[in-house]
């Protein structure tokens, strides 16, 4: 794909010797996995689970990093630590709603704007894990971390992965350093998600040599002092068969082609030192060489380029988390309420418990995503990052709100910076994808891969074939005799620590009854599985909770197998979290069973449709009288 | 209403005082008009009560009083000198206050009361005229024209029995057309029943049925019309068009206020309001509409609003072609799996749903064309309705390139007014077939 890949090729090498001297229990796997990467790579995790596979080679052993990468990488954070410490000033950065230029200027001499342009074009070169490492400490100051993010992660992403050489070396360097500023313009007024109803048009001119762009762009961050710009918009293509038709193309656009206006800057409840707003191109005159890819292939572009972006925010997530812990640990063993320390109450206790959960499974997702993602091919990762991204806003935005439930009021005023990262992080839910969204991209590209490979047997069993019937329920007799289901995660060979057995064997199952759900659900379904949303959220959970599981199992089997420290804390944490996730998977799985009478969804519609139908509160108030 | 059985209880009562029954009632029971038994048993069973108390010597008498004296002079007291009471009050007017008179008039008049129950059918059937028939004070006050305590049954014989059956009777008649205009009774009608009847009376177990019924039934209509309609013809134009429309979504538009214009000659022109209302799915609808196909101004069609008629317009296509009907296209790099920028709208299986989970109905569909906007109109003539199809081409220019054909039957030319609202279903019917016979000369293309 592109150098970036190459060197992650060579260090992925280097990651496996250190493995082989690390540790012995997983190597006869180790070697096993090697195998099959030398041949293309074509196994997926996330997706395999639907199949009712537990792809172990896949996410065990946890990724690891080089020791100079590690150095490398330490080297880096230090000073970058040391600056959002002492040099930015949230506070006031989130009351004047924007960034002051010298804290700019810092990030860029940090090299913070090009972190994973290559070396060759001026930036730091990092890989995705690296790159999640830094994410930790930029998300100490959202409104940073989302004008780097729609700089790098999203902005000029475009050009690093589909750009060809002479765009690279055009525009690269410039990013690299922060002297110019991307933005990725994508969403429009009348499109939201529906990218498929873009009306921004790019037409040929007539010498053929430029694009004239014209249409608005709505949301974009960075959109008003973006140098350069990521657009798409639609232009005319025609087809193998000569018929006309609309496509998506992307363009990188300078604001120097002229034409380019951008509007106010949104005034938004969080995040609000990042410039948002829009931008209207008007006949802005785009040369035929600054295409992405090819004509009518933005679509792709824009597909990688948000598919892949997504994993960052589960260690930026962790980051912030971390640090709240440490602020509001201080608070809770000093403060006293009746002549005890906060830290004695148990509902206190559980709250700190929530927080460091949460902020172990992120931690975990986040950067076995970022390992998968840094190896060699070209990894499919898009329903693991999707995964990671959900799990994280959603767990983000309740511990912030349990932090500062810790401080009670004192948390609630702007004295302490709680309200803030409650309000900075409410973003998270709702950019790069709304989690609605994203759940309904990762159930239903799960089980569009599913369906592809079990169409074939659920035919056979509608028709009636009495062979696969028989098949069928000989293997779910076998199940209900013999209930262990085994992936091999544990026993003789097993990758799984035998002091995480137990809560390798409620994955396991977990991972046993996804599948037959899967297919279940498949056979009752069919295609239209697209139009039940509240089923296809389940699934969606289940399937975080599995990969969530997954995560911190893989993580902690080698934090023990290295003797990292604390590791006796983090078996804690992952059997808590195993047996935590297990029955809610469990419930889960038992609400999708057909005709479970755990299952509400058909009242929850009917409710909302009543409502909706009036598009007002349907209910008589409680004081009202009928005689 | 149990008729048979107080039929039986009140034979009963009557060989029990020894009084044969001679006369048969009516099924309905409605009209029980025995007007020698009741003193009988006024006398039997309550003398205490016939202290004779005279008003004659009251000083000042309106003409009213007087001819109700003249009334109960006469020995022939029957229900048409209580219509002619009714009816000789109303002579100029007929308004609450005129009611009411009648009524304190009546229970002036006479300490005894006598005559009540005949005084109470002949109120009751008059009450629509005297516009009064929704009115709860009226109805109570009627109730408190019963004598009070009089007919409380006082041991246990009588509770058994049907204790002043003529009475009781007439008590539930009176809260049956409560019950029939939809009045609910309130705590005043309880306990004047109480004090009347008893706690365990007839009238009260009426009055208890309607209690227990009329409030689950208060919100059962999920579309309430009001009891009075807008009189202004544009504001009850607009109600009756979000109340067809019901899309919450639909716009109203007034093309034309009602006026009178007088022009040079000295001639009046009347500008009768044009009222129309159209949904934002209607306007999309309209503006895809082929062009080489006509568009249809029909109507007047009715709707009723309680007992007003109004008459609407519609502008409709005849249904499409199924060789016409363009099938949306698919980007199949947006919308189809592993392709979409954010999630596939569809799936690439061959697996349709179980027939099992099927739980869809065969229902046959009936192809109809769209209704791209609707109107209510001072008058139903093509010229008015022209205006409406022009106020629309302003949201929709395609309309303007757009054949219109006005297929108008000469219905009503203009609204009802709320004075010849109170025209009954019965009689529109009869003029409609009138109506239906004339040749559709109006058909006629609008280029």
């Amino acid at each position: 794909m592109n150098l970036n890949k190459l060197i992650v090729v060579s260090r992925s090498v280097k990651f496996g010797r250190n493995l082989f001297a690390a540790r012995g229990a997983c190597l006869h796997h180790f070697q096993s996995r090697r195998s099959i990467r030398s041949s293309a790579r074509s196994l997926t995790y996330a997706k395999d689970l639907f199949l009712g596979k537990v792809n172990k080679a896949e996410v065990f052993p946890y990724p690891e990093i080089s020791n100079e990468e590690l150095e490398e990488i330490n080297q880096l954070v230090q000073p970058v630590e040391k600056f959002f410490n002492e040099d930015v000033d949230s506070t006031k950065i989130d009351h004047d709603a924007v960034i002051p230029p010298e804290t700019l200027n810092g990030l860029k001499e940090l090299g913070l704007f090009g972190i994973q342009i290559p070396e060759e074009y001026g930036g730091l070169g990092l890989s995705n894990t690296m790159y999640a490492r830094l994410g930790e400490i930029t998300s100490l100051d959202g409104a940073i971390a989302v004008t780097l993010a729609a700089h790098q992660a999203i902005g000029l992403k475009g050009i690093l992965i589909a750009g060809n050489e002479a765009q690279k070396a055009k525009y690269l360097p410039k990013l690299a350093t922060g002297e110019h500023i991307a933005a990725f313009c994508l969403t429009e007024p009348g499109s939201g998600s529906d990218a498929a109803s873009i009306q921004t048009r790019a037409t040929l001119t007539e010498d053929g040599k430029h694009f004239l762009l014209n249409g608005t762009k709505f949301w974009i961050s960075n959109g008003g002092w973006a140098d350069i710009m990521t657009v798409f918009a639609r232009t005319e293509v025609v087809d193998t068969d000569g018929q006309k038709k609309d496509k998506i193309t992307a363009f990188i656009v300078e604001r120097a082609f002229g034409g380019i206006a951008s509007g106010k800057p949104e005034d938004k409840l969080g995040i609000r030192g990042s410039n948002t707003c829009e931008i209207t191109f008007e006949d802005t005159k785009v040369p035929i060489e600054n295409v992405i890819g090819e004509v009518g292939g933005g679509f792709k572009v824009a597909m990688n380029i948000l598919n892949n972006g997504r994993f960052s925010m589960g260690s930026a997530g962790a980051g912030m988390i971390k640090r709240l812990i440490e602020m509001t640990s201080e608070y809770a063993c000093t403060r006293k309420q009746f002549s005890r320390s906060l830290s004695e109450f148990g509902m206190i206790q559980d709250k700190f418990a929530t927080m460091t959960l949460n902020a172990f499974v992120m931690e975990s997702m986040a950067y076995l995503t970022a390992g998968m993602m840094d190896r060699p091919g070209v990894p499919d990762c898009s329903l693991e990052a999707a995964m990671v991204k959900v799990f994280s806003s959603e767990g983000s935005w309740i511990c912030v709100s349990e932090a500062l439930q810790v401080l009670g009021g004192l948390g609630f005023t702007k004295n302490y910076p709680y309200e803030r990262y409650l309000r900075d992080c409410r973003i998270l839910q709702i950019f790069e994808g709304t989690n609605e969204i994203l759940r309904m991209y990762i159930a239903l590209t799960g089980m569009q891969y599913a369906g592809k490979i079990l169409t074939g047997k659920i035919k056979e069993m509608k028709k009636g074939n009495v062979g696969v019937v028989f098949e069928i329920l000989g293997k779910k007799l076998k199940d209900s005799v013999v209930r262990t289901v085994d992936f091999g995660l544990t026993g003789k060979d097993g990758v799984v620590h035998p002091s995480l057995t137990e809560s390798a064997k409620m994955f396991e199952q977990n991972a046993a009854h996804f599948g037959s759900t899967v297919e279940r659900l498949l056979y009752q379904y069919g295609k239209t599985i697209v139009e039940e949303q509240l089923v296809l959220k389940k699934v969606a959970d289940v399937l975080i909770n599995l990969y969530a599981m997954t995560a911190v199992l893989s993580r902690t089997s080698r934090s023990i197998s290295i003797g990292l420290r604390n590791h006796d804390h983090e078996v804690l944490l992952t059997n808590t979290f195993c047996k935590d996730a297990h029955f809610k998977n469990n419930f889960l799985l038992t609400q999708l069973q057909k005709n479970s009478p755990e299952n509400n969804d058909a009242n929850i519609k009917k409710i909302a449709q009543e409502v909706l139908a009036k598009r007002a509160y349907v209910c008589s108030h409680p004081l009202d009288r009928t005689f | 209403m149990n008729t048979p059985r107080q039929l039986l209880r009140i034979q009963c009562i009557a060989r029990f005082l020894g009084t044969p029954i001679q006369r048969v009632i009516p099924p309905t029971g409605a009209h029980l008009q025995t007007p020698g038994t009741q003193h009988k048993y006024g006398q039997l069973l309550r003398p205490l009560h016939c202290s004779a108390v005279c008003s004659t010597s009251r000083p000042s008498q309106t003409p009213l009083e007087k001819t109700v004296e003249a009334e109960t002079l006469k020995k022939d007291r029957s229900l048409v000198t209580h219509d002619d009471l009714f009816e000789r009050a109303a002579r100029d007017s007929k308004t609450k206050a005129d009611f009411n008179r009648v009524v304190d008039v009546f229970s002036k008049k006479d300490i005894r009361r006598r005559g009540h129950v005949e005084f109470i059918y002949a109120a009751l059937k008059k009450m629509p005229e005297f516009g009064v028939e929704r009115d709860i004070t009226v109805y109570n006050k009627l109730l408190d024209v019963f004598p009070k305590e009089v007919f409380v049954p006082r041991n246990f014989i009588q509770r058994m029995f049907n204790h002043y059956p003529r009475q009781q009777e007439c008590g539930v008649q009176l809260l049956e057309q409560m019950e029939n205009y939809g009045i609910m009774p309130n705590v005043e009608t309880k306990v004047l029943l109480a004090q009347i009847f008893g706690e365990k009376s007839h009238p009260m177990r009426k009055y208890q049925r309607i209690m227990y019924w009329f409030p689950k039934f208060k919100h059962a209509n999920p579309f309430p019309v009001p009891h009075v309609l807008p009189s202004d013809p544009v504001e009850l134009a607009r109600f009756s068009l979000t109340r067809i429309a019901d899309d919450l979504d639909a716009k109203i538009t007034i093309y034309q206020y009602p006026s009178t214009d007088i022009t040079e000659t000295g001639e009046e022109v009347m500008r009768p309001h044009i009222v129309g209302i159209q949904s934002p799915n209607q306007r999309t609808l309209l503006a895809k509409h082929n062009p080489s196909r006509p568009v249809f101004v029909e109507g007047p069609f009715p709707l009723w609003l309680r007992k007003t008629c109004v008459h609407y317009f519609l502008l409709r296509a005849d249904p499409i072609p199924s060789e016409e009907t363009v099938e949306e296209e698919f980007d199949l790099e947006m919308m189809g799996p592993e392709q979409s920028l954010f999630y596939p709208q569809r799936l690439e299986l061959d697996l349709e749903r179980d027939m099992g989970d099927d739980f869809r109905f065969d229902v046959d569909d009936v192809k109809e064309g769209p209704v791209y906007a609707m109107c209510m109109a001072g008058q139903g003539d093509q010229v008015t309705l022209s205006q409406w199809i022009s106020g629309l081409q302003e949201t929709c220019p395609i309309l303007g390139q757009i054949p219109t054909v006005f297929r108008l039957e000469s219905g009503p030319r203009e609204l009802q007014t709320t004075s010849d609202a109170q025209q009954t279903p019965e009689q529109e019917v009869e003029t409609d077939p009138i109506i239906e016979e004339e040749p559709l000369h109006s058909q006629r293309v609008k280029q």
